[in-house]
């Protein structure tokens, strides 16, 4: 009888052993502190790294996992038109899909009030290998980067607490950001991550180049000749897989006096860095015309004119273009029909990426 | 037989206890003991309290302006004494002359008595680089730069009939985390003579600080309204201020209960 009692009290301490020990455990992964969210039940996924290219050098989703819960809600946020001030500049107002992202046919985008930007609306694609945002490379995160067009008064012209306001009384946004964040509450920490993981996740890697690539698809003789050319006058900047090194260059160009808009010596304080902008990515460069940080140039003709011929030599002029970039016309038509290859209109269609 | 028992009966109740020992330890890693420190900051210009919007107060040039905002990042907090150090774990405060209860919170440290409290008067850089944050940190906080990346550290609004900018506006916004542009500073404030502060369980020392705003204009840089009116970006004449405001504390007095 004893030894029963003794057998049923040793398992009744295992057993009490076991819930301690879960109880303990569920103590340490509960690292939210806030209420039990009973809707977060993420699915996590990966961002996936297209066969050849590098892995980004920075991981954006580090402190942020990505989940299929909070890319649907960063895919929302981004067409909400509920992020400005009169409810008519979504993120995606600028930032059109059939346009890679970028405003078509626009030099320089429409903001509140009528008001326009001050530079072209890059195309929002391929960001997670972008350490620095913005022409002038202002922006350090992808995760504040909305912060920059959600506030400016010739944007979107909100502030983030009037936004936060606006999405706290939607009954879909409250159970989206439930779903997506462990404590579950609408704040600005949550709308940003949740836009980081739509934006980030924007792949573009499906041009004919990249079917050229991998061998399921072949240039024809014109644009096999331009692929030689850019190879030969281009990729120093423009560097394959990529199209960008995400440097900071002058590229000659006259300053416009309307904007005297020196770059990224606005967030340097440097001399060094008057007129440099970011190496503009040529992926899908068909689609995101007009060119360069203003616009200025309406077709990849005028693009590469002004690098025959136009450049303007100054202390800061970047020295793989003094003189210019000698090419025939052949190779500049030929060019361009290699540039045209580097459409991605699987991005442009993908039902993944639309409102 | 009674013995075996028994000791069986033992065994299991020391492993329930030991099992429980680990879970504390998980929940707290610092196995030491804790008390609590509050921090009292108060605002000050020269001499009077600082009262926001109404009060016209005069720099050392002569020059008078009134103050409509005053706040200002305290974080990566930690008390030594030279043998012993402790520090506050995602240490992140906001100083607002708006907000009263701003100006006063408390933090967990270590059992001991120590000598100094030393902080961050700014943002540290990996703060700065590493995306959305919140709580002090929150970009609402009205401490952000959205075209260039980063925190103000230090921030001063108000007016002066000696600044040529709109509405005779005086803006000071602080800031600049790297390289050569960086303002932050490290403050290390010294206990008064003949005192300690001493931690203890359950208990809640106090240290008084005041933050003199007069203290931005002058030492070692001279600093105008009539010639700086505005400061709003990282760079030379943000690190002529920080060099001045590193000067604006003064530890007053240390209370232990």
């Amino acid at each position: 009888m004893k030894q029963k009692l003794t057998i049923l009290s040793l398992v009744l301490l295992v057993a009490l052993s076991v819930t301690l020990l879960d109880a303990c455990k569920k103590s340490g992964d509960d690292t939210g502190g806030g209420p039990v969210n009973p809707g977060f039940n993420p699915t996590y996924i990966k961002l996936q790294i297209p066969t050849g290219w590098p892995t980004p050098s920075f991981d954006i989703y580090a402190t942020n996992p990505l989940t299929e819960e909070g890319f649907q809600l960063g895919k929302k946020l981004f067409y909400d038109g509920r992020l400005s001030k009169d409810g008519n500049f979504p993120c995606a107002s600028c930032h059109q899909q059939f346009a890679a992202f970028a405003t078509y046919d626009h030099d320089l985008s429409h903001g509140f009030n009528n008001a326009f930007t001050t530079r072209n609306a890059p195309g929002t694609f391929n960001l997670a290998w972008m350490k620095e945002m913005h022409w002038d490379g202002g922006i350090n995160h992808i995760e504040v980067q909305p912060l920059a067009p959600i506030t400016a008064p010739n944007e979107m012209a909100e502030s983030v607490d009037s936004v936060l306001f606006k999405l706290k009384k939607d009954t879909t946004y409250i159970r989206m950001f439930k779903a997506a964040f462990e404590d579950g509450s609408i704040n600005s920490q949550h709308m940003l991550k949740a836009l980081a993981q739509y934006m980030g996740s924007i792949v573009s890697s499906n041009s004919k180049y990249d079917k050229v690539q991998r061998g399921e698809a072949t240039f024809t003789n014109s644009e096999l000749a331009g692929y030689n050319v850019f190879k030969a006058k281009c990729a120093s900047c423009h560097k394959e897989p990529l199209f960008t090194d995400n440097s900071y260059r002058n590229n000659g160009l006259p300053i416009n006096t309307f904007f005297n808009d020196f770059g990224r010596m606005r967030i340097t304080g440097l001399r060094s860095d008057s007129l440099k902008f970011k190496v503009p990515t040529l992926r899908n460069a068909a689609l995101t015309f007009p060119y360069m940080h203003d616009g200025r140039f309406i077709t990849l003709g005028q693009v590469i004119e002004h690098y025959r011929s136009s450049v303007i030599p100054s202390a800061t002029l970047d020295p793989l273009l003094n003189g210019g970039i000698t090419m025939t016309s052949l190779e500049k038509s030929n060019l361009i029909l290699f540039i045209s290859t580097l459409t991605d209109n699987e991005l442009t269609s993908n039902p993944r990426f639309a409102q | 037989m009674r013995t075996t028992t028994l000791s069986r009966n033992w065994l299991g109740a020391m492993l329930v206890l030991g099992l429980i020992g680990a879970c504390n330890d998980k929940d707290s890693p610092a196995t030491e003991a804790t008390g609590t420190v509050k921090l009292s900051f108060s605002n000050v210009v020269g001499t009077s309290p600082m009262v926001l919007n109404t009060q016209t107060y005069t720099n050392p040039t002569g020059e008078n302006y009134t103050i409509s905002k005053f706040k200002y990042y305290i974080t990566n907090i930690e008390v030594s004494n030279g043998s012993a150090k402790a520090t506050e774990k995602d240490s992140y405060h906001l100083v607002d002359q708006s907000i009263a209860s701003s100006q006063s919170f408390t933090i967990s440290m270590g059992v001991s008595n120590y000598t100094t409290l030393s902080f961050l008067l700014g943002v540290d850089s990996t703060r700065n680089v590493s995306g959305a944050q919140t709580g002090a940190l929150d970009p609402l906080n009205d401490m952000f730069w959205t075209w260039n990346s980063g925190y103000i550290m230090a921030k001063m609004e108000g007016n002066s009939p000696v600044s040529t900018q709109p509405l005779n506006k005086v803006e000071y916004h602080i800031g600049g985390f790297s390289g050569p542009n960086s303002v932050l500073k490290k403050i290390t404030l010294t206990m008064p003579a003949g005192k300690t502060l001493d931690v203890r369980e359950s208990k809640t020392s106090e240290i008084k600080i005041t933050a003199d705003f007069a203290r931005w204009w002058q030492n070692p840089n001279t600093i105008t309204i009539a010639t700086l009116p505005v400061c709003t970006t990282p760079g030379a004449q943000a690190k002529q201020i920080a060099d001045n405001y590193a000067n604006m504390f003064t530890l007053t007095d240390v209370v232990n209960n």
